[in-house]
């Protein structure tokens, strides 16, 4: 178990190495010049001053090779400073964490109850595999999946806010604005979270430890409980953390259209504004959380599935 | 379900254990389908009490499933289509799920061919043996756990304390197996069914786990329906044997009589197929390829293999009519045309 902790720890850094340069080069890939538009940004005139811009490029360490802009900016990062936003001028950490509590608040909402809903609903039906019951979720959430958020999101404002007016219909003021960014981004995850659940919850009833322990006396449901879900939920558990590091990315999408400052509108306006801190610090923010997920859930199958601990340290 | 005519008709509902009875299973007329296929039909079964039964039979003869069956855990799709499964007295079939729940682990355990797979791989040993305990014994989860570590020594596991934290991938299968040992005798169950527990096994630890199960056998008193295809572990194993072919019992009796004087032809070339008979240069097969219960409508099913219906003067009978399982001998019983006054034995 240590053995393959630290394996994965090495890994994990220099993913993380490849993941900070990446972050850093690709605002640069946008073209255009980051000078020309923090100024044009700040004055109204059109026409800008040459050796304004050269200054500004000076100003902010944009003159520089582009190696040693990366060496003293992963410096700083990893001391937790990723710089000054070009627009607002404020430091970029205060607003990755400003915008990620936002995100993170708003994906385990809509991915916590995306799961809540589809373990047991899926468990349902595959224990009632075949029937009447088990067409039916399957179908509703086969639906789930076709909805694209873009479309629903207007609809649900548009019944919810407009004509109802139960819900704010943008904003993020009060527990209320949760509700339906939240109910948009749960329905994707919740339908492939139920399928999979179901999958693997039809291969683990099938199993013959299954059968064993219903002849040691446990009921259908208590071997459900105490053999079936536990080797069930691997795959579960899984996905649900490739779809939390993506709902923490931020939809882009939907915090625009719910004007949410989250990870998405933040890096999004800072690629409008070609605000080349947010936009690095962003990047890396979001890849470097979902390689901790996913690290984390692969070590937390670990400890469910000690199966799965032998075949790492047969590698 | 169909009426069971040699049932008598009773006014109370199922009577609970009758446990001065010396019979502790007894399968009167099973018939078990997957859809319309009958897979065991006519099955009649007895295991008494504190012996070791061997069911033997090719594959697909239906021994598997009427241990299933006899477990309430037949397999999707097969179902109980006729006839009873008395256990001391109560009939199993059509039992509420909940009342088979109870005696399941209780009074009848099940052992299976492939240990490790029986193993919960994210349960611990533990976890699993200790189930019986506070299912059927009445004890607190913590006292179960507890007396784990005494009833993986008494099937002969070394170092019980750190076996019992173990998971199924660390066991060998011999190792496996032993632990279902000891989770299927936790419930303390009048009769153990075992399906070819050692069939995975390598021979060396077969011979220790035959071992096991008849020491514990003799020490609990409890009767066993073991399930095999090998006649060597009947005949060092079994009391009496009942051999099955197509789904019916073709022949059964004490293990002695039927090794020395097989009546049913079957039996003879299952015997003579086996490698206990050494004085064969060469390993005898029986020819054609097993008969399937659903294949055949009339006559006997042994029949299209039959080396002895061939020139005998039941010919015509054999062709259409079942021979029934009749006497032949104390205790001895053979399902053929040919009586024992006729020429056929070995």
């Amino acid at each position: 178990m240590l053995r393959f902790a630290l394996r994965r720890a090495t890994v994990t850094l220099a993913t993380l190495l490849v993941v900070s340069l990446l972050a850093f080069l690709i605002p640069y890939l946008s073209g255009g010049d980051p000078a020309r538009a923090v100024l044009r940004s700040r004055v109204s005139d059109n026409a800008l001053d040459p050796a304004a811009v050269e200054a500004l490029k000076a100003d902010l360490g944009l003159d520089r090779p582009l190696l040693a802009q990366y060496v003293s900016w992963l410096g700083r990062v990893i001391g937790g400073d990723f710089g000054l936003s070009f627009t607002s001028r404020g430091p970029v950490s205060e607003l990755l964490g400003n915008a990620l509590g936002v995100s993170v608040t708003l994906a385990v909402v809509a991915l916590g109850t995306a799961v809540l809903i589809a373990v047991p609903l899926g468990t349902l039906a595959a224990t009632r595999h075949g029937s009447r019951l088990d067409h039916g979720i399957t179908l509703v959430t086969q639906g789930f999946v076709a909805i694209p958020e873009y479309w629903l999101a207007p609809v649900l404002v548009l019944v919810f806010s407009r004509h109802l007016g139960w819900l704010p219909s943008a904003g993020w003021e009060t527990p209320a604005s949760l509700i339906l960014p939240a109910l948009t981004l749960t329905l994707r995850p919740l339908a492939y979270v139920l399928r999979i659940t179901r999958a693997a919850m039809i291969d683990v009833l099938a199993a013959p430890y299954i059968t064993a322990a219903r002849s040691r006396g446990l009921g259908s449901r208590a071997t459900l409980l105490r053999h079936g879900l536990r080797n069930g939920l691997l795959p579960v558990l899984t996905l649900s953390s490739v779809w939390f590091a993506g709902l923490l990315g931020g939809s882009v999408v939907i915090e625009v259209l719910f004007n949410i400052p989250g990870m998405g509108q933040l890096v999004y306006r800072g690629v409008v504004n070609q605000d080349i801190p947010v936009i690095q610090g962003g990047l890396l923010c979001v890849v470097a959380l979902a390689i901790a997920i996913s690290t984390l859930a692969d070590l937390l199958g670990e400890l469910i599935n000690p199966t799965a601990r032998v075949r790492h340290d047969a590698h | 379900m169909k009426p069971r005519p040699h049932e008598p008709p009773s006014t109370t509902p199922r009577k609970a254990a009758d446990a001065t009875s010396d019979t502790t299973l007894d399968i009167r007329g099973l018939r078990v389908a997957f859809g319309d296929a009958a897979v065991v039909e006519g099955l009649d079964l007895t295991v008494r009490r504190g012996e070791i039964l061997a069911l033997v039979g090719e594959s697909g003869s239906g021994k598997s499933v009427t241990a299933r069956a006899a477990m309430g855990l037949l397999p999707p799709g097969a179902r109980i289509t006729g006839g009873s499964i008395a256990l001391d007295g109560e009939d199993l079939v059509g039992l509420p799920p909940r009342r088979m729940d109870r005696i399941r682990g209780g009074r009848v355990a099940m052992l299976f061919q492939q240990p490790r797979a029986m193993l919960d791989p994210t349960a611990t040993v533990r976890d699993q043996v200790a189930e019986p305990l506070w299912l059927h014994r009445g004890l607190s989860h913590r006292e179960a756990r507890r007396r784990v570590t005494g009833l993986l020594r008494d099937v002969g596991i070394p170092e019980p304390e750190r076996r019992a934290r173990s998971y199924a991938y660390q066991l060998s299968g011999g190792m496996a197996q032993r632990v279902m040992i000891a989770a299927a005798l936790a419930g303390e169950p009048g009769l153990l069914i075992a399906d070819e527990p050692t069939t995975a096994l390598d021979v060396t630890v077969q011979a220790q786990i035959l071992r096991l199960l008849k020491r514990r056998q003799r020490e609990s008193g409890m009767s066993v329906l073991l399930i095999t295809h090998d006649l060597g572990i009947v005949a060092t194993t079994a009391d009496r044997v009942a051999v099955m072919y197509a789904g019916r019992i073709v022949e059964d009796g004490p293990v002695a009589e039927i090794f020395d004087a097989p009546r049913h032809p079957y039996t003879q070339a299952l015997l003579r197929a086996s490698l206990l008979r050494t004085e064969a240069d060469r390993l005898y097969t029986i020819p054609g390829s097993a008969t399937r219960a659903r294949e055949l409508r009339r006559g006997c099913r042994f029949r299209p293999r039959c080396p002895v219906a061939e020139g005998m003067g039941v010919a015509h009978s054999c062709e259409n009519e079942e021979p029934t399982l009749s006497s032949c001998g104390s205790g001895h019983r053979s399902r053929c045309w040919v009586r024992p006054s006729g020429a056929v034995g070995a």
